[in-house]
């Protein structure tokens, strides 16, 4: 993608959302969440479907009433305002082209409704379209188009306007796996060169990993942990955000700490520092451990499948009704229903309390 | 300052003007909608004195409601009160059971089989038409020994007329044809009607209404059901199809359970049609077979002039249940008509 | 197989509906004369439809002629250069026989009934009963159509009480129009209806508007509004409901006010419905017979008579010949009007989107 930067670059803003709060009658869609998004910030807002990222979002574009909260765009209140004052695009799952338009209609459209001059407006539309790659399709309409080629028109409708900030619901969602990838690149290349604050809404967690400068991890309604990618993924602050990062899933163990020593079925491991508790999660990642022979492991186990995915291997590991998962490299062999052992580093597990789900930190006595 | 108050002061919420507007807009019409019936049916309850007294609007304040035209009408007259009754429901119940089934089967057919009848025969059928109603209207020759002849010569040449031009139509031309019959006045075709019914000796009878019925609204019936069945997807009957079952087995067992929404929306909107269809019935019904419209049309032919208040009555007795069928099945009937215009 | 579920149907309309069709087009070339306990049938030739158009019936079919008026020709003659100017830049354009053969059917259809229009109501003289019954289709259409797309657009708002406006707003389609008929007649007395005191107070308490032409035709105008704005309302409401949410909301976010929202997103969407409402609208209104035979039997004279009525009549008097020439005219008319509308306007609009 052409990507002139120089005379494209917008003034970004950074956004504070301050306790916001959204009740559907008596449901509680969302509690008290906080955010700051630095100018220029590509913050990704994560989780699974239902857990009220999309309900944030549409809050911040002003398409939902807040409930109770306080929202600042750059150094403005903008709670109450309406969107078309706040200065900001916004892209749509369904790209919501409009399908009477063409191309450079649905692009201009922004500037036709602020009254642009019509010289003015054809110059922008033309510059728009040559940043997504659509300088030969202005005369088309959204009916006649491939969906990589709807994503871009919806993409350059948003950047048109050079808005403060941009917001993207599930904006790659429909799109096929390959194509995915290549929006995904090209998103991240345009949105560092164009330096606006960005707030990408996705069930996603590769598009969070890859794209985000910062990931917010939702669940429920409740901001579960935000953090850079890297952060978050080492550094789980709960179980769900433990689970709900990685491919294959971190992988879980439950038993209890006494003494120092965290125990489950067939395992004891040290976990010192830690509070003595009942019931405490233990939590690996599937390529920080290791397959070796029994007993010479952590973990005994039987081999349920090993999976190969081309670059590497998945070896399953099945005991009692619990699975765990291993990578390992892709020249791995081992025979299914042979019984072996996982080795990990006991510095880089995890410890969980189960019942509330928060981490449990090491404390410094 | 007037821009302001078009826009909305808090999001999600309405504007204040354009709230007070909508609702000024919608009350006002509902009161426009509401008032010519509610004047019907206080004039119900009115003395013939205090119709022709002036405007009375409330009774019990401006006036005694009285039951006087309801008694004309259920106690003196309940004979042919109820005969009409009789006739509307038997006829519209009857036409549109028949133009439903008969529509839908060919909806269904149009809808899964390809047709493709040549052209150069069907103009001969339309000439033999023509020929027979010649005969029949100016030679005077029996109507259905002309009719029989008609149909033998037809199916005798068919195949060889047929093949001396092989323009065919498509599934597309079978349905547009079937529809456009709608544009069709029906002052085009009754007199015609009327006199074939003569000739038959039906004039006045259930049947002749209801086979005009079902005919007038079998285009309505093959549109809406056309699209009906088009939104069902094929692969289930396809399957069905695998496991061995005929076309009417799988049309029984699949299509109609399938389509219930659809067939119920249409009979209702069939029904209403044929329960409010006046000039048909001013044609071809005289007496025996009145329906309920040539009832209430009758409270005119008084030398009193209009008997305002048992008409009244006559128009409510005939609007209830089909008031009541909107209110409860609004949503319904509408459903059935979106179908075919939506979609275009 | 398939021939068996088709045949019913196909046979029921070719038996009642092209056959009486067919025979009808007989019938309005004899003239039958009864006499006693049988009739004799005729051969008449065209003098049927000759007497409808230049005979003793012009009037009452076409309307009375006289020389035109200043206003006439200047109607007249604006209206045909723009139908000449039409056609012209068809032929410069995208020619095919088929289609000027159509716009040339269109075009002589419009370019008589301007004439018709200008020689008769413009020049002061009383048209017959085409000018009525286009007058209930274009203005009783028009109208139904502009009030019916207002208030489903407002129905399609989100606001309290939306679903029991529906209902309301949908039960006159249901009433019988014999019903609306008879229930408009006593809400126009004007000495005993409900308004009665409002037209006293304007004075007009011994007027009656049955013997106003153009009050009359208004009065069955709004009469058969009120009955089919419902079904414009329905049409509508769901073709406003049939646009995207998303759509909205990014005009919303894009800068779009209300009205533009309105204008530059959501009509051009439900604009094919509309042209479809419209066309299925203007097929019915050109059946209407009932209304004015019950609210003013056609009167004052002949001045809201339909050509459907005119037929009736006929037929009544048992001029036969006469009430199926009448029909065929109607039909003649309907069939080139709306086959012109949905060529022009429901296929192009059809086309045009994707």
């Amino acid at each position: 993608m052409v990507i002139e930067t120089n005379n494209t670059r917008a003034v970004a803003k950074g956004i504070s959302v301050h306790e916001f709060n959204k009740f559907y009658g008596a449901f509680h869609a969302l509690k008290n969440m906080s955010l700051e998004v630095s100018p220029g910030e590509f913050l990704v807002l994560l989780g699974p479907s239902g857990c009220g990222k999309s309900t944030a979002l549409r809050m911040i574009a002003g398409l939902e009433s807040i409930t109770s909260g306080t929202l600042m765009i750059g150094d403005q209140d903008v709670t109450d305002v309406l969107p078309k004052y706040r200065d900001i695009a916004m892209v749509f799952q369904s790209y919501a082209l409009y399908p009477h338009k063409t191309v450079a209609e649905n692009i201009g459209f922004p500037l036709k409704v602020a009254k642009t001059p019509k010289a003015e407006m054809e110059i922008a539309v033309k510059a728009a379209a040559e940043q997504v790659e659509l300088g030969s399709l202005l005369d088309r309409l959204p009916g006649q188009l491939s969906g990589g080629q709807r994503q871009r028109v919806a993409l350059a409708r948003a950047i048109i306007r050079r808005p403060s900030v941009f917001l993207m619901d599930e904006p790659l969602s429909n799109l096929d796996a390959k194509l995915r990838g290549n929006m995904r690149a090209e998103l991240k290349h345009m949105q560092a060169s164009l330096g606006i604050t960005t707030i990408y809404v996705t069930h996603d967690q590769i598009e969070a990993m890859t794209l985000a400068h910062r990931v917010a991890i939702m669940k429920d309604g409740e901001l579960q942990q935000l953090g850079t990618p890297k952060e978050v993924y080492a550094n789980p602050a709960n179980l769900f955000v433990a689970g709900f990062m990685g491919s294959p899933p971190m992988n879980f163990v439950e038993g209890s700490i006494t003494n120092g020593l965290f125990t489950a079925e067939g395992i004891s491991l040290p976990a010192q520092q830690l509070p003595e508790m009942q019931n405490v999660t233990l939590g690996f990642r599937p390529e920080d451990c290791t397959v070796v022979e029994k007993g010479q492991g952590q973990i005994d186990a039987q081999v349920f499948t090993l999976e190969m995915t081309g670059d590497q291997s998945l070896v399953t590991f099945r005991s009692g009704d619990k699975s765990m998962v291993v990578k390992m490299p892709k020249d791995f062999e081992i025979s299914p229903d042979s019984y072996a052992a996982i080795q990990f580093d006991s510095a880089q597990a995890c410890f969980f309390d189960t019942s509330s789900g928060q981490r449990l930190y090491a404390q410094n006595v | 300052m007037i821009r302001s108050l078009f826009e909305p002061r808090k999001i999600g919420e309405m504007a204040p003007a354009t709230k007070l507007l909508l609702y000024f807009i919608l009350f006002a019409w509902s009161l426009f909608v509401i008032f010519p019936i509610y004047w019907l049916l206080i004039t119900s309850f009115k003395t013939p004195a205090a119709v022709n007294e002036g405007p009375f609007f409330l009774p019990w304040v401006d006036f005694k409601p009285s039951l006087h035209a309801w008694k004309d009408l259920f106690v003196y007259d309940l004979s042919d009160t109820m005969r009409a009754y009789f006739n509307s429901i038997v006829i519209a119940l009857t036409a549109t059971a028949l133009s439903v089934f008969v529509g839908s089967l060919a909806a269904y057919s149009l809808s899964r089989i390809e047709f493709a009848p040549n052209l150069i025969t069907i103009l001969y059928f339309v000439v033999l038409l023509i020929g027979a109603s010649v005969a029949i209207g100016v030679y005077k020759t029996d109507l259905w020994l002309t009719l029989a002849v008609v149909v033998a010569l037809f199916f005798l040449l068919a195949r060889a007329v047929g093949r001396l031009y092989t323009a065919r139509l498509k599934n597309g031309d079978i349905l547009f044809w079937i529809i456009s019959q709608r544009i069709l006045a029906p002052i085009v075709v009754v007199v015609p009607i009327y006199m074939m019914f003569q000739s038959v000796k039906l004039l006045d009878t259930h049947i002749a209404l209801i086979i005009t019925y079902a005919v007038v609204n079998l285009p309505i019936v093959v549109w809406l059901m056309f699209d009906f069945f088009n939104s069902i997807p094929r692969d289930l009957e396809e399957s069905a199809q695998l496991d061995g079952a005929t076309m009417i087995m799988t049309f029984r067992e699949i299509v109609l359970p399938l389509s219930r929404t659809g067939l119920s929306a249409t009979t209702l909107l069939v029904m209403i049609f044929s329960w409010n269809e006046y000039l048909f019935a001013l044609f071809i019904s005289t007496s025996k077979a009145q329906t309920l419209p040539i009832l209430v049309a009758a409270m005119n032919a008084g030398e009193r002039g209009i008997l305002w208040w048992t008409m009244s009555v006559a128009i409510i007795i005939m609007i209830i249940p089909v008031v009541v069928m909107a209110v409860f099945l609004q949503k319904y009937i509408s459903k059935g008509l979106l179908v075919g215009a939506v979609k275009g | 197989m398939g021939r068996l579920f088709l045949t019913p149907a196909v046979v029921l309309i070719l038996v009642f509906s092209i056959f009486p069709l067919v025979a009808s087009l007989i019938l309005a070339f004899t003239r039958i004369r009864f006499s006693g306990g049988g009739f004799k049938v005729r051969f008449a030739a065209w003098r049927n439809f000759d007497k409808q158009f230049f005979g003793s019936e012009q009037f009452h079919l076409l309307g009375t002629f006289g020389p035109l008026s200043v206003l006439a020709w200047i109607v007249g003659l604006i209206a045909s250069a723009a139908l000449i100017w039409w056609i012209y830049r068809y032929c410069r354009s995208h020619f095919t026989v088929i289609g000027f053969i159509g716009r040339l059917i269109t075009f002589a259809m419009a370019l008589s009934l301007v004439w018709l229009f200008a020689a008769t109501l413009l020049s002061g003289r009383q048209f017959g009963t085409v000018g009525t019954t286009l007058f209930y289709v274009v203005i009783g259409c028009g109208l139904q159509f502009l009030i019916g797309t207002a208030l489903a657009f407002a129905c399609s708002q989100h606001i309290r009480g939306n679903r029991t406006f529906r209902v309301i707003f949908f039960i006159p389609m249901m009433i019988t129009p014999i019903g609306v008929g008879y229930i408009f007649r006593m809400l126009a007395d004007t000495s005993k209806g409900p308004f009665a005191n409002i037209w006293q107070w304007f004075g007009l308490g011994d007027w009656s508007w049955a013997t106003d032409p153009w009050a009359s035709r208004i009065f069955i105008v709004i009469a058969d509004s009120w009955q089919w704005i419902p079904f414009v309302f329905i049409m509508m409401l769901a073709g406003f409901e049939s646009v995207s949410k998303d759509l909205n909301e990014a005009a919303e976010i894009d800068g779009a006010g209300k009205w533009m929202t309105f204008r530059e997103i959501i009509w051009p969407q439900v604009l094919p419905i509309a042209a479809t409402v419209m066309l299925i609208r203007v097929i019915e209104a050109f059946k209407i017979v009932d209304l004015p035979n019950i609210m003013t039997a056609g009167g004052p004279g002949i001045a809201t008579e339909s050509v459907s009525l005119q037929s009736y009549y006929a037929w009544r008097s048992l001029d036969l010949g006469s009430a199926s020439a009448i029909a065929y005219i109607l039909l003649f008319i309907t069939v080139v009007i709306c086959v012109s509308f949905f060529n022009l306007v429901v296929l192009a609009r059809v086309r045009a989107k994707p």
